[in-house]
């Protein structure tokens, strides 16, 4: 039997060179890709949303988000996806399928999605901007304060948007999901939008 | 033409995929070909106030029921379609 190697690399490795992108001067967006989190989908099973809930609270300790929202429990976010269901984000093996599932065993379904997304961080200045170039939802803070998710669709993609919390600087901070076959063409996407503002480039293991 | 989704909010139209009548209900088992003929094929076609079902499949993925004026495009009620499970709607 042939031997083989597997080795994690994340889709946008071709795509993402770190470093300045754009327009010369001070960085008005940075585009960062999150690597290596633990990312599962909860999907209450029919008519058992109450239970679902009541297991999350059981486990996270906080009420899970049955709007979109996002709640942040302890080494976890939990990040409303739709109706009755919910993403886990998290990293360092706490929050996996195994750990979750006897948890929801009578209530919902979980299915592993960590390596199925890309998660890419945008802050900074223009980071509303170059955003407004590719979403309908209203970014203003008051319309979209820290904590507001949205299932929504970038340049005729599917994603998970969500404002985490801001950065030290103070500057908002938007997460973005994007299945791992569209995330190229979306990074693209927003390096194009981006390029204007001068981007920096660069990829973390850092969820915070 | 924007829908209110109850789950997400108000969205562009882009979000949204048109499913058609709300209104045929599929015949019982036993029913006739001429039942069945109708319900697979036959449709008005509403100039006025109609419920169609419509699905957020750039959003939550949930399945809408839409009353909308054809005439107008005037929108005046969004629902979850029967079925679609959801315990709590937005706001
Ligand atoms: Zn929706």
């Amino acid at each position: 039997m042939a031997e083989f190697s597997w080795e994690i690399r994340s889709p946008l490795h071709r795509a993402l060179v770190s470093g300045p992108f754009g327009a010369h001067g001070e960085g008005g967006v940075t585009l960062t890709e999150i690597r290596n989190f633990d990312l599962v989908q909860v999907m209450a099973r029919r008519g058992k949303a109450a239970e679902m809930a009541s297991a999350a609270n059981a486990h996270f300790g906080v009420a899970v988000p049955e709007t979109p929202k996002t709640a942040g429990a302890a080494e976890a976010t939990l990040i409303w996806s739709g109706p009755d269901q919910f993403f886990v984000l998290s990293k360092g093996g706490r929050h996996q399928v195994g750990s979750l599932a006897p948890g929801f065993a009578a209530s919902a379904s979980l299915s592993d999605q960590s390596h199925a997304r890309v998660l890419i961080r945008i802050c900074g200045d223009k980071a509303r901007a170059l955003l407004a170039k590719l979403s309908s939802i209203d970014l203003y803070p008051a319309a979209f304060p820290v904590g507001t998710a949205a299932a929504t669709s970038m340049d005729h993609t599917s994603v998970t948007l969500w404002r985490g919390n801001d950065a030290r600087d103070g500057q908002a901070v938007f997460n973005v999901l994007v299945f791992a076959t569209f995330a190229e063409s979306l990074w693209h996407t927003m390096l194009d939008s981006g390029a204007e503002y001068g981007v920096e480039i660069g990829h973390s293991e850092d969820l915070a | 033409m924007r829908i209110t989704c109850p789950f997400c909010g108000e969205r562009e139209l882009g979000e949204f995929t048109y499913l058609g009548d709300a209104k045929p209900m599929r015949p019982a088992p036993g029913a006739s070909e001429d039942e069945v003929y109708d319900y697979v094929y036959l449709r008005d076609n509403i100039a006025g106030v109609m419920d169609e079902n419509w699905y957020h499949g750039g959003g939550c993925r949930a399945w809408l029921k839409v009353t909308r004026n054809t005439l107008t495009h005037e929108i005046s009620a969004v629902e979850p379609a029967a079925g679609a499970g959801a315990r709590q709607v937005a706001k």
